[in-house]
């Protein structure tokens, strides 16, 4: 059982199913065995609108694949999250961008900016909503040190403040993750 | 992020057509209630009844045998048992001969017939439209139709056209001329009468002067008024069809044109309604290609936790404004057609409106509602299927 306030970390090597797993606790599949249960509520027989409703007011994530709109400019892939269930001011993109080293770039079209840039794109618009869980798949391959650094700070205070937990799948220990859980897959 | 911008054209030819249908399905219902209220005005209508004039027809086989140009007493009820009948009365006539005259006001004179016919059918009944023997005068109400054809031969004649308010203040002398009695009595006109073509004096006078002056035997009425709720009724047009009685045509063909009028304008109706459902069909198809092409946009949406309800109904706000601009500028089409026809066409005639009438509006809301609401129910199963 996976609880509020838990900073889960999962380590497993390509191909071990980190990403399937992100994806069934977010919902998005359901070829597995067993239930996976949000409250009382088993995952897989939710309606189309109750899982709506459970993404966005209490799960977020981070894709693997990121999954942004690339047509659209950096500000409005995250307006797109922050306007289905604003937690946050319009102001916070700018200043979430600016925090992590992308805020010149927000009136750009995400299809042209570089995957790190993109990567702190999806992570900001994860930090958008409310949330109780909060899901990372492999957030930082394509961020330096210093840059995965503040975005860990970023997404630690955010989740500080909805006394969330974290779970965060990527290939290694990430070492300024504090877990108080640690799997290995 | 809907690829809105393709397939422009195919959007355009829906919008044009869904316009031309609803401007056309408007039309044929405003024109249908029209032709209803302007062809039920055409009938002499007294209270919401219909008066007619029927006779029998005379043909070469019965000519010169009154007992069958004439009606019955047995004719009479069989007309007067049918359901589209409310009641019957006989046209009686002089059984003698009688003369009118306009003495020196007006030197003419012509062999006359008189008749009469109960109060009820009459049109233009005044409180002086009495007679009791002793009396000098007698009140007759006069056909408006003879009034018209005396004005047509008068000025070839070299006598003066009267107008209807000089006519009731002539003299008019009646001469009664049977059984070895001659009598000339002094009337003048009370009323004029669009419904009836004949020269009415009150019943009492005729009885008398048919007892006085006629064999008085009990003669059969030549022509008969019906009163019927509707005139143009198909019921009663076939059934005396059948009997192979004459109708005042006037009144009735309009029975005739308002079938094929009206069966014009529901195939106009008919029309519209296909034309209406070719252009949501488009329209369907156009959101239908729409969506394909935005599905990768759908799905991350539906992803990050939008609602396929929430989608569907923002995916129509597009295009609702364009539904109800196209809606309205038919319904102001159609009021426009309307006003030009009644100040034009209908020469604002009682009864008739120039406004739209409410189930032309009630037709415009239900079209836009069932087209809002079929495109909604088909963005929404087509968004549940991206799931």
């Amino acid at each position: 059982m996976l609880q509020k306030g838990e900073y889960i970390k999962i380590v497993a090597p390509s191909g071990s199913g980190k990403t399937s797993l992100t994806q069934f606790l977010y919902g998005l599949r359901r070829e597995y065995n067993g239930a996976i249960f949000y409250d009382d509520h088993n995952l897989a027989g939710l309606s189309a609108e109750q899982i709506a409703r459970y993404r966005k007011d209490h799960i977020s994530i981070v894709f693997q694949d990121l999954r942004l709109f690339n047509d659209q400019t950096v500000q409005e892939n995250i307006e797109m999250k922050r306007q289905l269930h604003p937690f946050h001011p319009p102001e916070k993109i700018k200043h979430m961008a600016e925090a992590l080293g992308i805020g010149s770039k927000l009136h750009q079209a995400c299809g042209k900016c570089s995957y790190g840039e993109q990567q702190r794109v999806a992570i900001i618009r994860a930090l958008m909503q409310p949330f109780d869980f909060l899901l990372l798949d492999e957030p930082f391959s394509h961020l330096d040190d210093n840059n995965s650094k503040k975005a860990m700070q970023l997404i630690l205070e955010e989740s500080r403040t909805r006394n969330a937990a974290i779970i965060f799948a990527d290939l290694e220990r990430v070492d300024h993750f504090p877990f108080t859980r640690l799997f290995h897959l | 992020m809907l690829q809105a911008g393709t397939n422009t054209t195919s959007r355009w030819f829906s919008y044009i057509g869904l316009g031309i249908g609803v401007l056309l399905l408007l039309c044929a219902i405003q024109v249908y209630i029209d032709l209803r209220q302007l062809l039920h005005e055409n009938v002499a209508r007294k209270n919401g009844v219909d008066f007619i004039s029927i006779a029998k027809t005379v043909t070469n086989e019965t000519m010169g045998q009154t007992e069958k140009n004439l009606f019955h007493q047995a004719d009479i009820d069989e007309i007067k048992s049918k359901p589209f009948v409310d009641d019957v009365a006989p046209l009686l006539a002089n059984q003698f001969r009688v003369t009118l005259g306009a003495g020196a006001i007006i030197p003419f004179s012509t062999d006359m017939f008189l008749e009469t016919l109960e109060n009820d059918f009459i049109d233009t009944l005044p409180p002086s439209f009495q007679w009791q023997e002793g009396q000098a005068d007698i009140p007759i109400i006069f056909s408006s139709d003879f009034l018209e054809i005396y004005n047509v031969f008068a000025p070839g004649q070299g006598l003066p056209q009267v107008s209807e308010s000089t006519a009731s203040g002539i003299p008019i002398f009646i001469t009664c001329e049977g059984n070895g009695i001659e009598e000339t009595f002094r009337g003048h006109v009370v009323a004029f009468s669009d419904r009836i073509n004949s020269v009415l004096v009150p019943k009492a006078f005729l009885d008398w002067a048919n007892k006085k002056y006629g064999k008085n035997n009990a003669v059969a009425a030549a022509r008969l008024f019906i009163k019927t709720k509707d005139a143009n009724n198909a019921d009663l047009l076939n059934f005396l069809d059948s009997k192979s009685y004459k109708v005042n045509k006037d009144k009735t063909k309009f029975g005739r044109v308002k079938q094929v009028l009206q069966g014009i304008f529901t195939g106009m109706g008919v029309f519209g309604l296909l034309v209406i459902c070719l252009a949501l069909m488009l329209f369907s198809f156009y959101l239908q290609l729409m969506l394909a092409r935005s599905k990768d946009n759908l799905q991350l949406l539906l992803m990050l936790g939008y609602s396929p309800a929430w989608l569907s109904k923002n995916v129509l706000k597009q295009y609702v404004p364009v539904y109800i601009i196209v809606v309205i500028s038919a319904l102001v089409a159609t009021q426009a057609l309307q006003a030009f026809f009644y100040a034009y066409a209908a020469g604002a005639r009682p009864g008739m409106q120039w406004s739209l009438h409410w189930t032309v509006w009630l037709a415009a809301v239900l079209l836009m509602s069932l087209s809002l609401l079929t495109n909604y129910s088909m963005v929404k199963k087509l968004l549940y299927k991206m799931l």
